[in-house]
């Protein structure tokens, strides 16, 4: 679980979208600390954060950008997403209007962003729902939103056929619990092709060539410049 | 699509300033006067530059160091004395704010601040602060005053004569330099003003007395009195150690400079004062000096009760912005204990909720929350309300609005200054792809308090208060530059900002901890820091700063514009499908330039409005006050601005999409305005005094139809009388966007049938009709058939064959069209359905020229008119019928199968009667919606134009093609034909009553509409007289031929020569001609009718009538002309 393992490893950009309070940020905490608690980071613009996930055969290092989620920051957002390979689109089931915001920026992605960036969308805040009960839910949980008296209000039926028909990654999760929250970037991991691991982030964007260059060095830095603290991973 | 945009507001631009080519506000490239003294100063808004005077300074040597020779004759500083109506400054810098003074004399600063913020020496002075003026008599100068303040007097217990003792009365002189007349002037303006602010030294004395500065300096006798608050340090402790602060020494050195050159509002500015910002505050001091040099505290000293005030007002409201703020306020500052209490998150809470309430615009953004949680350590709730409303408005405008324009903005000019000053560091990041703003943007928006220690942070804030947002850049700038080489190292935006993240952590320690030089070595990081942004980065003023902003401003706003324009464009929802990409874009350009343009008029004529008003009141100094700095709203990347369009805007909207909306009759807005007070009051807007602007702008008036007024409706879904994006999308998409015939077909029907019961009545048919050729004469667009010519007239095929859309020499299809909708007025109401058939039988025949029967249904048009929803003609009339009896209601289907079936031939002779007896206006009719599209599909040119010339008679990409300027020669209505000499005046008395008459005259359209209406009813009652004579109805083309042969439209279509189009005698209708069809029953209906008018005017009011029909009175008056 360590750096010590010679795999071969590479640099993730991974961004995260999302309405406000949908618990991106808590997302972000779970994976990279494996902790839940009243966000003591305010997110100006975005947090950085990183942490590693190692898949057999390569070590993944995510460099996360965790964005501010209030409506007036969505103009910044570009910035960065710019060059993402991955993006976390989070919803809360507790909330329609929040996937609604979610569909929106997976279109803005979609158009946007780097062409073959892999999106998840997550809808978080799955404790609040009465399927969170049973302890690994087949997805097929509660559809009907009131019946149960939770407070689920997006079926995963429809978050689910949505996320089928734009080819994203889906999953529910608790931040809280922690359910399938490391799943989530383990699956990332997985999607993200060799190919643009190789040719590090950025593939397909408008690089310029001084910026394809030093690619490959990139990754070897990446490697030697460890800043050590949060090295154990979370997956 | 986005050059286009940008096309279109640069022209919006340069009509609002025709100098300017960038898309610059008329503020910011030449900025105020006012404004800029107001930016120097510091001082509120409502203040203006009325007097200067050069001048010179002398202040006494103070108490404390009398025995001092050097300072026995005290300090002397020439400079310039300002008054404003509230305020008298003293400046060291020579800037001049006269109106005569150049531009680059009133901003060409000097000093630290470069006309950001008080620089240099001097002061500035509340009038309510000066106790007392003496002229001194002098020898050398003609004017030497002393000034006298309330400086440390303001607590009635303390004695005058007192303070004298203790020698703490402060005192100054100023030698006003300049001719006898200019002194005399400004004396005069000073004598004003002091006694203005008599009245306000109460509330300078409640203001103060918040202050610390007060309390630091209280007297012997009041040292039992408890000190004011300042802030949450004075409970929590105040960030920092603060012996390492060294706390207490700046507190003498500060209480000692504020005795000798007057504390709070009465302090003046000497070299020492700015010496002593930049090593720091002291604790307690610090929120008064921020609040004093930010020049919050006069905006304090303006309205001290407002924060209360705010709060007490929206007490228990909810909003959007208070809901964000609960979610920040425990993780603002959270490291800080004052926000692990109660106390303080409430403080903090109070304080952005009142803030938000205040300026809505802002409301609430992430990141105000650690800045005014960061205030709040060191001033009082109302200090960090006031300073917080400094910041937003001044210090860094834009940073938080909704769109953030101003942080982007600054990210720019930020990345242009690292360009410029360290191209090494520039070309590296270029080539590892790190963004430089992800990086800085925090630094920026949060003031680094969220990036550095916070006794660092404040530090900055220091100085930033005194000297404003280019200390901002300045320390940005050396951040990049101390670590530069780390940086250069630095390949990926992790590796970056972890470089900087250890150096914010390091500050506290030694810059050279390898120093052999101990002086060297205790020089902090920060203190490196400090050094490099204001000595290295000396260059970077509030000019340059002002300059690049200006210089990227446009491009930050097109970018924002375009996410805007691309998130609104994807969130329009599924009817916005039907809009091509192209289109949608267009739209939405149109949407808000329309918005914007309209915004622009009404500000520059406010602005004028406001000029004019004081011209004629005050003196010409007060022209350049006011409503500057509000000229540049509207524009979608400046944040909120109006989203929703009002009739008026629709109307301009529909002008630059299609010719028909474009008026006929340009330069009669004004008349216009005048019936406007006649329409039903949810169309009125505030229509704005057309005094020197036009209404409409550059742009082609807009028309005004009744047919505009019911689109309108039809797309206001929400009924608020105002159009989203979404309304239009939603709007243009239905008829454009499916490109099908029946839905056009029934998308119209809809239009007409008010009441949604599926039946149009006869007033809808006619108002249907005169929309028809209120919608072609401009010329149809889209493709119309050659076969055409088979239909409507008597197929002059040769004529037929003329092109489409343009001028049409002779008869041309958009001729034909007219015959067309006649044709369509007399089918229609053959196979409308009796809304009565119990009553049809006895009165089936009944005479039909009686011109009483007819001023009858035209006073239900009237009715109908005035409440368009109500549609309760039924009812009106009396008859008793609910409207859509179950009768009726199972009639119209079997008709229409049965019609639709084998078209217009098995018409029985039953339904003819039936139909007989429709024409009757004493009958009611209706017709529903399959016979509507039966009718309109018994005619090619009609179908046609609804499958294709209607849809595609909006042009949204390209805009109104240019052929169709806004005169009235491409009008192929019956307005152009023949009588353009004539004036249009006397028609209005023929037309019966002045309402109606001055309704003609004022809206050419309408007018056209009226006689078209008039005419058509008269054809109907001959029509009827067919009937009656050979009891069938038109039931083949051919037929309907013949009909038209009678109907004024066709005569004049096809009597002329047929020769060039610019012939108006080849297109008119001869007045002979006229005379013919309609001299008879005019004028024996004359006079009745008349009286009818006037007599059923009156209970509504005078409403003019669009389609009350301009009957004829007066037999030279002929329905078509113009």
């Amino acid at each position: 679980m360590s750096e010590s393992a010679p795999k071969p490893s590479s640099s993730v950009k991974l961004v995260l979208l999302g309405e406000a309070a949908v618990g991106k940020s808590s997302l972000v905490l779970r994976f990279v600390n494996n902790d839940f608690q009243e966000n003591k980071e305010p997110t100006i613009g975005a947090a950085f954060l990183t942490q590693k996930c190692n898949l057999p055969s390569r070590t993944i290092k995510f460099e996360i950008w965790d964005t501010a989620g209030q409506e007036r920051f969505a103009s910044l957002a570009p910035m960065y997403y710019r060059n993402a390979q991955a993006a976390l689109v989070v919803y809360d089931l507790t909330k329609p209007t929040s996937l609604v915001k979610a569909k929106h920026w997976v279109a803005e992605l979609q158009r946007q962003a780097s062409p073959g960036i892999v999106i998840a969308l997550v809808g978080n805040k799955l404790d609040l729902t009465s399927d969170s009960k049973t302890a690994d839910s087949d997805e097929e949980g509660a559809d009907g939103e009131d019946d149960s008296g939770d407070a689920r209000k997006v079926s995963t039926e429809e978050a689910k056929a949505y996320a089928e028909e734009e080819s994203l990654l889906f999953f529910e999760t608790s931040a809280k619990t922690g359910h399938n929250v490391s799943e989530v970037f383990t699956a990332i991991a997985n999607a993200i092709p060799e190919t643009s691991l190789k040719s590090a982030r950025g593939a397909g964007a408008s690089n310029t060539a001084a910026g394809r260059a030093s690619e490959e060095q990139r990754v070897n830095l990446g490697n030697a410049r460890e800043s050590g603290s949060k090295d154990n991973c979370a997956c | 699509m986005f050059s286009n945009f940008t096309n279109i507001v640069q022209k919006a631009q340069q009509f609002i300033d025709p100098t300017q080519g960038l898309n610059l506000s008329n503020s910011d490239r030449n900025p105020s006067k006012a404004s800029l003294f107001q930016n120097q100063f510091r001082i509120p808004s409502t203040q203006n530059p009325l007097h200067e005077i050069n001048a010179e300074l002398t202040i006494p040597p103070s108490n404390q160091t009398s025995g001092d020779k050097d300072h026995d004759r005290g300090w002397h500083y020439a400079g310039k004395l300002h008054l404003s109506e509230g305020y008298m400054c003293f400046s060291t810098t020579p800037s001049s704010f006269a109106q005569s003074a150049s531009v680059s004399t009133s901003s060409a600063f000097t000093g630290q601040t470069h006309g950001g913020g008080p620089s240099g020496n001097g002061f500035t002075w509340p009038l309510c602060a000066i106790r007392r003026v003496e002229r001194l008599n002098s020898q050398n100068f003609q004017f030497a005053l002393a000034f006298t303040t309330w400086n440390g007097l303001l607590y009635e217990d303390t004695k005058d004569t007192k303070a004298k003792q203790d020698g703490r009365e402060q005192r100054i002189i100023i030698h006003l330099a300049g001719t006898r007349q200019s002194c005399e002037r400004f004396c005069d303006g000073l004598k004003k003003g002091l006694r203005a602010g008599v009245g306000s030294v109460g509330k300078l004395r409640k203001v103060v007395a918040e202050d610390y500065s007060e309390y630091l300096l209280r007297t012997e006798d009041r040292k039992g009195i408890s000190p004011p608050d300042a802030g949450l340090g004075m409970i929590f402790r105040y960030p920092g150690d603060p012996k390492k602060l060294r706390d207490r020494a700046k507190m003498r050195l500060w209480a000692e400079y504020l005795r000798d050159n007057g504390r709070n509002v009465t302090l003046i500015r000497q070299p020492t004062f700015h010496k002593l910002i930049r090593v720091g505050l002291p604790n307690r001091l610090r929120g008064e000096i921020w609040e004093l040099t930010s020049g919050s505290i006069f905006l304090r000293l303006e309205n001290p009760t407002q924060y209360e005030e705010t709060l007490a007002k929206f007490e228990g409201q909810d909003s959007l912005a208070i809901d964000e703020i609960e979610k920040d306020l425990n993780r603002s500052l959270p490291e800080y204990p004052g926000f692990q209490s109660e106390e303080g998150i409430n403080r903090l809470r109070r304080v952005l909720v009142a803030y938000s309430w205040t300026n809505t615009d802002v409301g609430y953004c992430q990141a105000m929350n650690i800045v005014v949680a960061a205030l709040l350590i060191y001033m009082s709730e109302a200090q960090a309300f006031f300073l917080l409303s400094a910041l937003c408005d001044r210090l860094v405008p834009g940073y938080y609005s909704t769109t953030m324009y101003g942080t982007l903005l600054d990210q720019k000019v930020f990345e242009g200054l690292v360009e410029k000053t360290m191209p090494i560091l520039w070309d590296h990041l270029v080539k590892s792809d790190v963004q430089l703003s992800v990086v800085s943007l925090p630094w920026f928006l949060s003031l680094y308090i969220n990036s550095m220690p916070l006794v660092f942070a404040f530090r900055v804030l220091d100085v930033f208060f005194v000297e404003g947002p280019k200390v901002l850049f300045q320390v940005g700038l050396a951040i990049l530059r101390i670590n530069g080489e780390e940086l250069l190292d630095a390949t990926d935006d992790g590796t970056f900002i972890s470089v900087l993240k250890s150096y914010f952590s390091r500050l506290e320690e030694s810059a050279h901890p390898k120093s052999e030089n101990p002086k060297l070595r205790a020089v902090t990081r920060f203190q490196e820091l400090m050094v490099v942004a204001f000595k290295e980065f000396a260059g970077i003023t509030h000019n340059s700063i002002t300059e690049l902003r200006l210089k990227h401003k446009d491009a930050v706003l097109n970018n924002i514009e375009n996410f805007a324009k691309r998130t609104a464009i994807r969130n329009l929802g599924p009817d916005s499908k039907l809009l091509s990409t192209e289109e949608l874009g267009a739209l939405y350009d149109r949407f808000y330039n329309i918005l914007y343009e309209r915004q622009q008029r009404d500000m520059m004529l406010q602005q004028d409005k406001i000029r004019k008003a004081k011209q004629s009141r005050a003196r010409a100094s007060e022209i350049f006050s006011g409503g500057q700095d509000e000229v540049e709203k509207g524009r979608v990347g400046l944040g909120p601005s109006t989203s929703h369009m009002d009739y008026d805007a629709f109307r301009e909207f529909l002008a630059s999409t299609s010719k028909w909306a474009i008026s006929d009759s340009p330069g009669s807005s004004r008349r216009d305005t005048m019936s406007e007070s006649d329409r039903p009051t949810r169309y009125q807007s505030a229509r704005r005094p057309t005094e020197s602007i036009s209404p409409w702008g550059s742009g082609p008036e807009p028309a005004e139809h009744e047919f505009l007024q019911r689109l309108f409706k039809k797309w206001d879904v929400d009924g608020n009388g105002q159009l989203t994006l979404q309304n239009v999308v939603t709007g243009l998409a239905r008829i454009k966007g499916r490109r099908d015939i029946m839905g056009t077909i029934t998308y119209f029907f809809e239009l007409y049938d008010d009441d949604n019961d599926g039946k149009v009545d006869r007033e809808g048919i006619l108002r249907l009709s005169e929309a028809l050729l209120f919608l072609s004469r401009r010329g149809l667009e889209g493709s119309l058939s050659p076969s055409a010519s088979t239909l409507a007239l008597n197929g002059d095929a040769g004529v037929v064959r003329e092109s489409q859309g343009s001028l049409p020499p002779g008869a041309s299809a958009n001729e034909r069209f007219l015959g067309s909708v006649s044709a369509f007025i007399r089918r229609c109401f053959e196979y409308a359905d009796p809304d009565h058939p119990n009553n049809q039988a006895s009165e089936k025949f009944q005479t039909e020229n009686d011109a009483e029967d007819n001023s009858n249904a035209f006073a239900i048009g009237d009715d109908e008119d005035e409440d368009e929803e109500d549609g309760g003609e039924e009812d009106l009339l009396g008859f008793g019928s609910p409207s859509g009896s179950p009768s009726k209601a199972q009639k119209p289907p079997t008709l229409a199968t049965e019609d639709t079936q084998d078209s217009q031939r098995s018409v029985s002779k039953a339904k003819s009667e039936a139909a007989n007896a429709a024409l009757d206006p004493a009958h009611p009719l209706h017709m529903t919606l399959p016979t509507f599209r039966m009718v309109v599909l018994a005619d090619e040119l009609l179908e046609q134009f609804f499958e294709s010339s209607f849809p595609t008679s909006f042009h949204i990409v390209d805009g109104v093609p240019s052929t169709a300027s806004p005169s009235a020669g491409g009008l192929t209505t019956f307005s152009s034909l023949g009588f353009g000499s004539r004036p249009p005046v006397p028609i209005s008395p023929a037309a019966g009553g002045a309402g109606r008459g001055l309704r003609g005259v004022m809206d050419g359209i309408i007018t056209d509409g009226m006689r078209v209406a008039t005419e058509v009813r008269r054809r109907m009652d001959e029509a009827q007289k067919e009937l009656e004579k050979n009891a069938l109805p038109g039931q083949k083309p051919d037929e309907d031929e013949e009909d038209d042969e009678d109907i004024g439209i066709a005569v004049g279509v096809r009597r002329g020569p047929g020769g060039a189009s610019g012939d108006s005698d080849s297109r008119s209708v001869k007045s002979s001609d006229l005379d013919l069809l309609s001299g008879a029953d005019a004028e024996a209906g004359a006079v009745k009718e008349q009286e009818a008018n006037l007599a059923d005017k009156d209970p509504h009011g005078g409403k003019p009538l669009p389609h009350r029909p301009a009957t004829t009175n007066e037999p030279g008056v002929v329905e078509f002309e113009g």
